[in-house]
C-alpha cells in the first residue's frame, strides 16, 4: 500500500470541499473494499477523506410508506431497521445474505453501491483490464471467468456488478441521493449503473467530489413479500452466482404487478424488464414463470465457464417467483431465520 | 459437531463414540466409558487436558509467528517473477538501492551457499538462477526499516526476461519427458480377465492447505557469525540442515526456534521464507522479520498435486476383485519438494483397502511450470481415493451391489497383503469401520428449517425440491515416512525438584502446529514418570530431530521418543533405588541411546504393548502419585526422595521399525511403517435444479489404535473430514497457463461454519502392537475418505458421474 494521507470530517460540505480538492482524493466510509484496492494497487487514491462521522447513519420511514437510508449507514444496522424489514424485506435479505458479519458491521450503504466488481482481472494489476486501464483489453474473455456475466456483456467487458443490496433497489425503483460541489442531485438506481459498453471504466454518474448521502425507495405495498434468492457456492461469505429479487402482486391468481431484478449474472444490478412485461397479466404459473424467464435470458451470451448461467439465471427466475407468490418466505418478522 | 459419549457403546471395550447432536464432551480420566486412566492420574494419555494453546487462540492472544519483533528489526521483501518459465538475462538493482531505509537487495549471486534446496532432491533455487520455472518464484530480497519501504524498492528492481512458453499441461510434461519419478506396481498376472470390468476417469483439482497464518519468521544474527531464525515450520531440522547450507554455514550456527504457527497441513514442509531472511539478518546485522501477505502465501507454499486418474477393476459377478489396472498422473509443478513421495503413496496405495490379487498400477509425477505441489495432508492418498473409490461405486452398481457390501466383500484384513506384497499386520478393520458408518442411525429427514436445507437462509429451497443421496467411502493412509527412509525422532526429558515437587521437563524439536502436540507430549511424561507438573519446552534445533509434523506420524514419533526417554529416566530413577542413598553415578547425566531402541519403541519393560504407565523397569514396581511401590504395594520411595540427589536427564533418539524401498520394477516392498484406516457416509440433500449441495450429515469411524487425547483425535476427525468436504464441493486453486487466478480467502472458497454437517464419530482403539502404546496416526485418514463420500452420495441423489472434484453448482444442473 503506497502512503496515504488521512483526515477524519464531521460534515457533509467539508467532505465535498476536501475531496473536490483534491483529484487524487476519495472518500472512505467503512473501508472494506477500499482498503483492500489500495493495497493491491488498484485503487491509488494518495488523499483518504474519511467520512464516517457524518450525520448519515439514520434509517428514516417516509410518508407513504417509503424509507430513506443515510449513505453512512451499515449493512447490518440497515438490514435490522424495523421499517426495511417490514416494507422491504427484500431490501433486508439482500444485505444479510452478503458478505460475513464483521464487513457487514463495517460497510456502508453508499460504499456497498460503489464497490468495485470482484472480476480477478480487475484486481490483477498484471493483467488486461478496459475497466482498470481503458484501452489495455479483457483478459476475462478468454480466461476464468466462471463468473462473469451474460447479460449487458460488451466485447469491452464482462465483469459481474457484485452488490447483492443494489439489485433489490434497481427491482424497487430506490434512487441515490447525492451531493456536490455543483449541488444535489437524484438519480434513479438503474441509471445509476451503465452498461459497460464501450467504457467500462464508467461504473456510475457520480463526479469527483459528488458523495452518495442517501437511497430513497419509495412505496410499494406489495414489496412486503417480497424476498431475495440467492445462489452461491457456500453457505456464507459469497457472491452470488445468480440472485433475484423479486416482489409480486396477485389478483385471483393473475400477475398484476411484479418487480423483478437480478444479480451475478449480469454487469450490473440487472431489471429484469422483458420478464416482467410477460408476467404482468399472466397467470401465476410455472408455465408464465418459465416464459418470463426465457425472455429475459433470451440474449444472454456466455464466455465459456460461465455459460451455466444462462440456464441458472432461468431456473433462479422461475425459482424467485414460485417461492414468493406461494409466500414461502424464509426468513421471519424479526429478520432472523426462524 | 461432537457430542455426547455414548460409554460402552460397543461391546469390546475398545471403540467409542460421538453422536451428531448434542454437547461435546470426549472420554477422560474418570469418564466411565471404558478409557482407562493409568500412570499419572490427571492429565495423563487416554485423559483430554485443556491445551495451553487453545483459550489463546480464541481470545486472539496467541502469539504467532507474524507477531514476532525485535526492536532494532529490519522488514524483508521478496520480489517475484511474474512469468510461469522465462530465463533472465539480467537483474538491476540499482533503483532499488536507492530508496531512502533500504539496507540490502539481494539476488542469487549474493547467495553464499548452495544455491539451491529441497527436501528431498536439492533442485529450487534460493533465489532464481537464470530463469524462472513458475510464476511466483523468488528472485531477489530487499531488507529495509519499513515493510512498505522494502516492499517498494523490490518493485524497482529490473529484471531482464526472456519469457519463454510454459509447460502446463502435466500430459505434455509426462510426453516431453519431464518426469520426476514413476512408480510401477505389478502384482500377480498382469494380463487378468474378469467377468465384469468397471472403468473410470477421474481428476482432482489443486486444493490449497489455506491455513490463516501466512509464512513468517524472524532472523537473528549471532554474535558467533550464525543465525537464529524463528519461524512457524513442521521441520526444524530439515530447515536447519538446507538454510546452513544455502547460507554456507555448519548447522551449530543456525539455530532454529519454533515460532507459533498458524495453521500447516504440509504447507510448511518446505522452505519459504526461512533463507531469505536468514541472508538478510547476516548482510545486514540486524534482525528481519518476513511476513508474506496473503496472495503472496498462495504462491509461498507448495499445494495438493492435481491429479488425473484413470482406472480398470475387474472382478467376478459376486462382486470379487480380480484386478485393478491404475494410471496415475500427478503435476509437480515447477520444482521437486516431496513428489517422489507422493507418487510413491499414491501407487502403493492406489487400489485401496481392498484385497486385489492382480495389480498393475503406474504413477507418475511430473515438472511443469505451474506452481510448485508438495505436502498435503493424506498426500498421494487423498487423489488415489478419489479413483478407486469412485470405481467401487460402478463395480457396485455393475454387480448389483450395495456399495458397503462389495467394500466388504473385498475388505483387506489383518494379515491381508498389499499391493506392494506387504503383510498388513496388526488389526485392519475395513469391513468394520463400513459397517459402523452403515448402522449409524439415518439423520433426520428432510425437514423445512432453511438452514438445513440446499442454499441455506438465501431463499433457494424448499424441502419438496431436495433430493437425497448417501454415499460410503473407505480409505488407507502409511504413517510415518516410509522406504526405507531413516525416520527417527529425539525426546530429553529431565526429571528434577522444583520448589519442592517432582517436575518433569519434556524437550524435543517436534513441531505444535495445531495439533495438540504439546499437550500429548506432557500427558505421555504424566503416565510414565507419575508426576503430575510437566514443562514441555519450546521446539527448537538445540535438541535432537524430531522429524516432520506430517505424514500423521508425530504422537506416534515424537510420543515414542517421549516415553522411551521417561522409561530411561525411570531406570535411572530405580537404580538410584537400588543404590540406597540415590547418589548414584548416573546423577544428572545425560544419556543418548544413540537409535538403539526401535521397532515398537519397548523400552525396557518387557515389549508389553499395554500401556506400561508406571511401571519401572525391572521389578514390577509402580511409580504413581510421587511414590514408588512393589508389587505387595510396599512403598520403597518417593520421588522427592529419590531426586533429592539431583535431576535425572535422558534423552533418546527413538526409531520405528525399519522399513524398505519399493522394488523399482514391480514396486513390491514392505515400504510402509503403518496403515490407518477411516471410513465415512455421507448423506446429502441436494437441489438439482439450482446445483446446491448440503452435506446434512457424516458418519465417520476411524481406528487410532489408542486414543491418547480423545478430544485432539475427535479435532483432528472432524477438522480433517471438513478439508476433504471443502476439496468435495469447494476448493480448488484456478490455474490458467501457470497463473492462480484465485489468490485469496475471497476467491478460493474454503468451507464455513455453516457448510459443515453434524459428525457422528465412532473411534476404534484397536492397538497396533508396533507403536508406542498401540496408537495409530490420526491426522490424514479423515481427509482422504470425505471426499469420495460426499461426491458419492451427491451421485446417488442425482444419477450425475461426477468424475471430478471440486463439484461446483454448474456440474449439477446439467448446464455447465
Amino acid at each position: 500500500m503506497r502512503p496515504v494521507s488521512y483526515s477524519r470530517v464531521a460534515d457533509v460540505a467539508t467532505a465535498i470541499g476536501t475531496v473536490a480538492a483534491d483529484p487524487d482524493s476519495t472518500f472512505l466510509a467503512g473501508g472494506t473494499t477500499e482498503v483492500d484496492l489500495q493495497r493491491i494497487h488498484v485503487a491509488r487514491s494518495k488523499r483518504l477523506v474519511d467520512i464516517n462521522d457524518l450525520p448519515l447513519r439514520q434509517v428514516e420511514e417516509l410518508p407513504g410508506g417509503g424509507v430513506r437510508i443515510g449513505a453512512v449507514a451499515r449493512m447490518s444496522d440497515v438490514a435490522q431497521a424495523l421499517p426495511v424489514r417490514r416494507r422491504f424485506p427484500m431490501v433486508s435479505e439482500a444485505l444479510l445474505l452478503g458478505a460475513s458479519p464483521q464487513l457487514r458491521n463495517m460497510a456502508s450503504i453508499g460504499g456497498n453501491l460503489m464497490q468495485r466488481t470482484r472480476c480477478g482481472y480487475f484486481r490483477d494489476v498484471a493483467a488486461p483490464c478496459n475497466k482498470r486501464e481503458p484501452g489495455t483489453g479483457c483478459a476475462a474473455m478468454t480466461g476464468v471467468n466462471r463468473g462473469h456475466a451474460v447479460l449487458g456483456t460488451s466485447e469491452y467487458c464482462i465483469a459481474t456488478h457484485p452488490s447483492d443490496l443494489a439489485v433489490a433497489l434497481v427491482a424497487l425503483d430506490a434512487v441515490v441521493l447525492t451531493q456536490g460541489p455543483a449541488g444535489h442531485r437524484q438519480i434513479p438506481a438503474d441509471d445509476f449503473y451503465p452498461m459497460p459498453g464501450e467504457t467500462p471504466d464508467r461504473e456510475h454518474p457520480v463526479a469527483h467530489g459528488e458523495l452518495v448521502v442517501a437511497v430513497e425507495i419509495p412505496p410499494l405495498p406489495m414489496a412486503s413479500t417480497s424476498n431475495y434468492l440467492k445462489v452461491r457456492d457456500r453457505e456464507s461469505y459469497e457472491f452470488a452466482l445468480a440472485s433475484a429479487a423479486v416482489a409480486v402482486s396477485l389478483d385471483a391468481g393473475v400477475v398484476t404487478d411484479v418487480r423483478l431484478a437480478l444479480g451475478g449474472v449480469a454487469t450490473k444490478p440487472w431489471r429484469a424488464r422483458r420478464a416482467e412485461s410477460v408476467l404482468v397479466g399472466a397467470p401465476a404459473t410455472v408455465e408464465s414463470f418459465r416464459a418470463a424467464a426465457d425472455a429475459e435470458l433470451a440474449d444472454a451470451v456466455s464466455h465459456g465457464m460461465n455459460a451455466y448461467k444462462i440456464e441458472l439465471g432461468r431456473r433462479t427466475i422461475v425459482r424467485a417467483l414460485r417461492t414468493v407468490t406461494g409466500d414461502a418466505r424464509m426468513v421471519s418478522d424479526d429478520g432472523n431465520p426462524p | 459437531m461432537t457430542g455426547q459419549i455414548l460409554p460402552g457403546a460397543r461391546s469390546d471395550g475398545s471403540a467409542w463414540s460421538v453422536g451428531a447432536v448434542g454437547g461435546a464432551v470426549a472420554p477422560g480420566c474418570g469418564s466411565s466409558g471404558g478409557v482407562r486412566c493409568v500412570g499419572g492420574g490427571v492429565g495423563g494419555i487416554g485423559a483430554s487436558p485443556v491445551r495451553p494453546d487453545g483459550a489463546l487462540k480464541v481470545r486472539g492472544e496467541f502469539a504467532f509467528s507474524s507477531d514476532l519483533w525485535a526492536d532494532d528489526m529490519l522488514w524483508g521483501a521478496t520480489l517475484r517473477s511474474p512469468h510461469p518459465s522465462a530465463t533472465i538475462r539480467g537483474i538491476d538493482v540499482g533503483a532499488a538501492l536507492a530508496v531512502p531505509g533500504v539496507y540490502a537487495v539481494l539476488t542469487a549471486d549474493d547467495v553464499p551457499g548452495d544455491r539451491h534446496y529441497g527436501l528431498e532432491v536439492a533442485d529450487q533455487p534460493v533465489l532464481a538462477v537464470d530463469e524462472v520455472c513458475y510464476r511466483g518464484e523468488p528472485v531477489a530480497i530487499v531488507a529495509a526499516d519499513h515493510p512498505e519501504t522494502a516492499r517498494r524498492a523490490a518493485e524497482r528492481i529490473v529484471v531482464d526476461y526472456g519469457v519463454r512458453e510454459p509447460v502446463t499441461d502435466p500430459e505434455v510434461a509426462l510426453a516431453g519427458g519431464r518426469l520426476v519419478r514413476h512408480v510401477p506396481i505389478r502384482k500377480g498376472d498382469p494380463a487378468a480377465v474378469a467377468e465384469v470390468v468397471v472403468t473410470g476417469e477421474y481428476r482432482v483439482g489443486m486444493q490449497d492447505q489455506a491455513f490463516l497464518g501466512p509464512e513468517s519468521g524472524l532472523a537473528v544474527p549471532a554474535p558467533d557469525g550464525g543465525v537464529e531464525l524463528y519461524v512457524a515450520t513442521q521441520w526444524l531440522h530439515a530447515d536447519q540442515r538446507q538454510v546452513a547450507a544455502a547460507l554456507g554455514l555448519p548447522v551449530e550456527l543456525v539455530r532454529l526456534s519454533l515460532a507459533g504457527v498458524g495453521g500447516a497441513f504440509g504447507a510448511r514442509e518446505d522452505l519459504s521464507m526461512q533463507v531469505h531472511a536468514s541472508l538478510l539478518a547476516l548482510r545486514t546485522g540486524r534482525p528481519v522479520k518476513m511476513v508474506y501477505g496473503r496472495e503472496e502465501s498462495f504462491v509461498g507454499h507448495v499445494h495438493r498435486h492435481p491429479a488425473i486418474l484413470r482406472y480398470e477393476h475387474g472382478a467376478t459377478r459376486d462382486g470379487e476383485l480380480v484386478y485393478v489396472r491404475a494410471r496415475i498422473l500427478l503435476d509437480g509443478g515447477a520444482y521437486t519438494s516431496t513428489t517422489p513421495a507422493v507418487v510413491a503413496n499414491a501407487a502403493s496405495l492406489g487400489v485401496g483397502p481392498y484385497r486385489v490379487p492382480n495389480v498393475t498400477v503406474d504413477a507418475y509425477g511430473v515438472h511443469t511450470n505451474n506452481p510448485p505441489c508438495g505436502a498435503m495432508r493424506g498426500f498421494g492418498a487423498v487423489q488415489a481415493c478419489f479413483g478407486y473409490e469412485s470405481q467401487m461405486d460402478r463395480l457396485a452398481e455393475a454387480v448389483g451391489l450395495d456399495p458397503v457390501e462389495v467394500r466388504v466383500r473385498n475388505a483387506l484384513a489383518e494379515g491381508g497383503s498389499m499391493p506392494t506384497g506387504q503383510v498388513v499386520e496388526g488389526p485392519a478393520p475395513v469391513a468394520r469401520l463400513l459397517e459402523l458408518v452403515r448402522d449409524r442411525p439415518a439423520p433426520p429427514p428432510v425437514g423445512d428449517d432453511p438452514r438445513q436445507l440446499p442454499g441455506g437462509v438465501a431463499n433457494t429451497t424448499a424441502p419438496e425440491q431436495v433430493v437425497r443421496g448417501v454415499g460410503y467411502a473407505i480409505g488407507i493412509k502409511n504413517v510415518c515416512f516410509s522406504e526405507g527412509f531413516d525416520d527417527h525422532a529425539t525426546a530429553r526429558v529431565r526429571l528434577e525438584l522444583i520448589g519442592g515437587e517432582p517436575t518433569a521437563l519434556v524437550h524435543t524439536a517436534a513441531a505444535e502446529v495445531g495439533q495438540g502436540l504439546v499437550t500429548v507430549q506432557a500427558q505421555i511424561a504424566r503416565t510414565e514418570l507419575g508426576v503430575e507438573r510437566v514443562v514441555v519446552a519450546t521446539a527448537d534445533t538445540s535438541v535432537g530431530s524430531a522429524g516432520s509434523s506430517s505424514a500423521s506420524r508425530q504422537t506416534y514419533m515424537t510420543g515414542g521418543a517421549v516415553r522411551a526417554a521417561c522409561r530411561a529416566v525411570r531406570a535411572a530413577l530405580l537404580a538410584r533405588l537400588a543404590g540406597g542413598s540415590g547418589a548414584g553415578a548416573d546423577d544428572g547425566g545425560v544419556a543418548d541411546d544413540g537409535g538403539a531402541v526401535g521397532d515398537g519403541g519397548v523400552v525396557g519393560d518387557g515389549g508389553t504393548v499395554g500401556d506400561g504407565g508406571g511401571r519401572v523397569a525391572g521389578g514390577g514396581l509402580e511409580l504413581a502419585g510421587g511414590v514408588i511401590r512393589d508389587a505387595a504395594g510396599r512403598t520403597l520411595g518417593t520421588l522427592v526422595d529419590l531426586l533429592a540427589a539431583g535431576p535425572v536427564e535422558r534423552s533418546v533418539r527413538w526409531r520405528h521399525r525399519p522399513t524398505r524401498p519399493l522394488d523399482p520394477v514391480t514396486g513390491q516392498g514392505d515400504a510402509h511403517v503403518q496403515y490407518a484406516f477411516a471410513a465415512h457416509r455421507a448423506t446429502v440433500d441436494v437441489d438439482p435444479e439450482l446445483g446446491l449441495v448440503r452435506v446434512v450429515e457424516i458418519a465417520t469411524a476411524q481406528d487410532v489404535g489408542r486414543a491418547i487425547n480423545p478430544q485432539a483425535v475427535l479435532g483432528q476427525i472432524q477438522g480433517g473430514t471438513a478439508q476433504g468436504l471443502g476439496l468435495a464441493l469447494m476448493e480448488e486453486l484456478q490455474v490458467v497457463d501457470g497463473v492462480i487466478r484465485n489468490p485469496s480467502f475471497t476467491d478460493y472458497l474454503i468451507p464455513t461454519i455453516l457448510d459443515v454437517p453434524p459428525m457422528a464419530v465412532d473411534v476404534l482403539e484397536l492397538a497396533d502392537p508396533h507403536a508406542p502404546y498401540g496408537l495409530r496416526g490420526v491426522g490424514e485418514p479423515p481427509t482422504i475418505s470425505a471426499t469420495p463420500a460426499i461426491v458419492a452420495a451427491i451421485r446417488a441423489a442425482t444419477g450425475l458421474p461426477l468424475a471430478r472434484v471440486p463439484v461446483r453448482p454448474e456440474h449439477l444442473t446439467g448446464t455447465g
